[in-house]
C-alpha cells in the first residue's frame, strides 16, 4: 500500500501540489484524473524522486520513499512509467527491458524477463531489434515490461494513454488492471483520458490546481456530470 | 612502391595512438555529452606521473600501470571538481571548462617538470626491423602498439556490449532520467565512464611518449587529429574513433611523405571540415544531429 501524506510541491512561485493526501491500496488500480496543470505529473515524479518535496510524506507499506534518491526508490519496489516515450530508442528491446532489473542477481533477472516475455509475446519476438522498430503500443508494453523488472510493489503510470490508438490504450489498460489484481500490484494511474481510466480502476480521485478536490469510486466518479463538467471540460 | 608501403606503415603507428585518445573522446562523449579537450592534457600529465616512476624504479611496467591508475582518478578528478558543478549550468560552459582544465594541467605541469622536452625510454627496442633485407619503418615497439591498441578496443566493445555495467554505462548516457527510474546510480556510471576515458587517454600518452618527447605541451597536436578521428568516426561509435584515427594517421604519413609536413594537419582539417558538410552525424553516426 502507497500512502501519501499532506505532500506540497512548489516551482519557485508556483504551487504545484498543495497538501496532497491518498490512499493507493494493493490489488487494484487507483485512477488520478484532472485537467492539464492539475499537478497529477508533479505527483507522480514527486513519489518517484526525480522532484524534491517541500513537505509531506509518501510511504510504500510502511516505509518512508520520500527524501530518497530515484535509484534507491525503484529498488525499494517503487516503480514508475514516466510520460511518453521512456523507452530507449538506440536500445534493443532486449536491452530496454534488463535495464529495469541489473541492480538485482542476474539469476533472478532472468526469471523475471522470462515471465515477461511469456507476457508479451511480441517482445520476444523482437528483442534483438532496436525499441524504436516498435509501434507506440509495443513501446508502452515495454516500459511497462521494464518496470516489472524490478520485481515492483507499486507501479505509477503516467498517460500511459498518450499518443496511442483508442484499442490500443483500452488493452494496454486492461493489462494494468489484471496485472494489479494478479501481482497483488498498488497501482498508481495518472490520466486525462478520464472514461477509459475510470473503467479500469476501483477508485477514483480528481486533482485540481494542486489539490484533491474528490474521492470516490470510479463508478460514483464516472457517474457525476457535474463533477466531469467542472473538473474534467469534457 | 617500397616508399608508398613505408609511409603506411609510418602511419599506422601514429595512428594507433591517434586511435586511443580518440576513443579516450569518444568515452567521455558517451557518458556526459561533453568533448572533453583537456583530455590530451590529463594524458601529457599522468604521462609525467608514469615518467617519474619509470626513473625511480626503472620498470616500464611499473610506470604504465602507474599511468593507468593516475589517468583514471585525474578523469574522476576533473569529472567531479569542474565538470559536475559546471555542467548543470550548461553544456557550452562545459566545453569551455575542459579547455580551462587543459590550460590548467599544462601550466601545472611547466611548474612541476619544467617546459623542456623528455624523452620517456620505450620498453622494447624502437628501432626499424629488418625484413628481407631491408630495414622497414616498423619496430618491435610499434607492435607492442598495435598490440595494446587492439586489446584495448576488444576489451571495451565487450564491456559496452555484453556486460552489465557497459549496459548501465549506455543507458545513463543515453537517457539520464529512464537509466535513475530502472534504479541505475547514474551519477556513478558517468564518473566511472571519465575515470574510464582517463585511463585509456593514460594508455596512449605512455605508448606515445617513447616516439616522440613528452613536455607539456607535446601532445596538442595530437587532440586535433583525435578530435578528427571521433567525429569523423560519429562521436558515439567506437570501432568508428578507431578506424579514423588509424586513417587520420595514414593520411597524415602520406602528406608528410610526398608533400610538406606542416601541411599535414590542415589537410586534416579539411577532411573533418569536408565530413561535417556531408555527413553531419560522422560517417559511424546515425540518426539525430547533435549539438556541439
Amino acid at each position: 500500500m502507497l500512502e501519501v501524506k499532506q505532500l506540497s510541491v512548489s516551482f519557485g512561485a508556483v504551487q504545484a501540489l498543495d497538501s496532497v493526501s491518498l490512499v493507493v491500496p494493493r490489488g487494484e488500480v487507483t485512477a488520478v484524473i484532472g485537467a492539464n496543470g492539475a499537478g497529477k505529473s508533479t505527483l507522480m515524479r514527486t513519489l518517484a524522486g526525480l522532484v524534491k518535496p517541500q513537505s509531506g510524506s509518501a510511504e510504500l507499506d510502511g516505509v518512508q520513499v520520500t527524501g530518497r534518491a530515484p535509484e534507491d526508490i525503484v529498488r525499494s519496489g517503487l516503480a514508475l512509467i514516466p510520460e511518453g516515450r521512456s523507452t530507449i530508442p538506440e536500445l534493443t528491446v532486449e536491452e530496454n527491458l534488463h535495464l529495469g532489473g541489473l541492480w538485482r542477481p542476474s539469476a533472478e533477472r532472468k526469471a523475471t524477463s522470462a515471465e515477461i516475455y511469456d507476457m508479451f509475446p511480441v517482445l520476444a519476438e523482437r528483442r534483438r531489434m532496436r525499441s524504436d522498430t516498435l509501434s507506440g503500443g509495443e513501446r508502452q508494453q515495454l516500459a511497462i515490461g521494464r518496470a516489472l523488472m524490478c520485481d515492483p510493489t507499486c507501479l505509477l503510470l503516467d498517460e500511459p494513454s498518450l499518443g496511442l490508438a483508442p484499442l490500443i490504450v483500452t488493452q494496454i489498460l486492461q493489462l494494468v488492471n489484471q496485472l494489479a489484481r494478479e501481482k497483488n500490484l498498488a497501482v498508481l494511474l495518472v490520466e486525462q483520458n478520464a472514461v477509459t481510466a475510470l473503467r479500469v480502476a476501483t477508485t477514483g480521485i480528481i486533482m485540481n490546481l494542486g489539490t484533491v478536490v474528490r474521492v470516490g469510486t470510479a463508478e460514483e466518479i464516472a457517474a457525476d456530470d457535474e463533477l466531469r463538467d467542472a473538473y474534467l471540460g469534457s | 612502391m617500397t616508399t608508398f608501403i613505408d609511409y603506411l606503415l609510418g602511419g599506422f603507428s601514429s595512428g594507433a595512438v591517434i586511435a586511443l585518445f580518440a576513443l579516450a573522446l569518444v568515452l567521455v562523449w558517451r557518458s556526459t555529452r561533453i568533448v572533453n579537450f583537456a583530455q590530451v592534457g590529463q594524458a601529457m600529465f599522468t604521462t609525467f606521473i608514469a615518467l617519474a616512476v619509470q626513473q625511480s624504479t626503472g620498470s616500464w611496467f611499473l610506470a604504465l600501470l602507474a599511468g593507468l591508475v593516475g589517468g583514471g582518478i585525474l578523469g574522476l578528478i576533473v569529472y567531479a571538481l569542474v565538470l559536475r558543478p559546471v555542467q548543470r549550468l550548461d553544456t557550452s560552459g562545459s566545453i569551455i571548462a575542459t579547455f580551462g582544465v587543459l590550460i590548467s594541467l599544462q601550466a601545472l605541469a611547466s611548474m612541476i617538470w619544467g617546459g623542456e622536452p623528455q624523452s620517456f625510454p620505450p620498453p622494447v627496442a624502437n628501432n626499424g626491423l629488418e625484413i628481407a633485407g631491408r630495414i622497414w619503418p616498423i619496430s618491435w615497439y610499434d607492435v607492442l602498439v598495435y598490440a595494446v591498441t587492439a586489446v584495448l578496443v576488444v576489451a571495451l566493445t565487450l564491456l559496452f556490449t555484453r556486460t552489465s555495467l557497459g549496459l548501465s554505462m549506455r543507458a545513463s548516457a543515453f537517457n539520464p532520467e529512464v537509466a535513475k527510474l530502472s534504479g541505475i546510480r547514474v551519477n556513478r556510471m558517468l564518473a566511472f565512464g571519465w575515470a574510464l576515458a582517463g585511463v585509456v587517454g593514460a594508455v596512449a600518452g605512455v605508448l606515445v611518449a617513447p616516439t616522440a618527447s613528452l613536455s607539456p605541451n607535446s601532445f596538442d597536436i595530437l587532440l586535433i587529429f583525435a578530435f578528427t578521428a571521433a567525429v569523423v568516426g560519429g562521436l558515439d561509435s567506437l570501432i568508428g574513433a578507431v578506424a579514423f584515427g588509424i586513417g587520420t594517421g595514414l593520411v597524415l604519413a602520406l602528406v608528410t611523405g610526398y608533400g610538406e609536413a606542416g601541411d599535414a594537419p590542415i589537410i586534416v582539417l579539411i577532411l573533418l571540415a569536408i565530413t561535417l558538410v556531408v555527413r553531419p552525424g560522422g560517417v559511424f553516426g546515425r540518426g539525430k544531429s547533435r549539438a556541439v
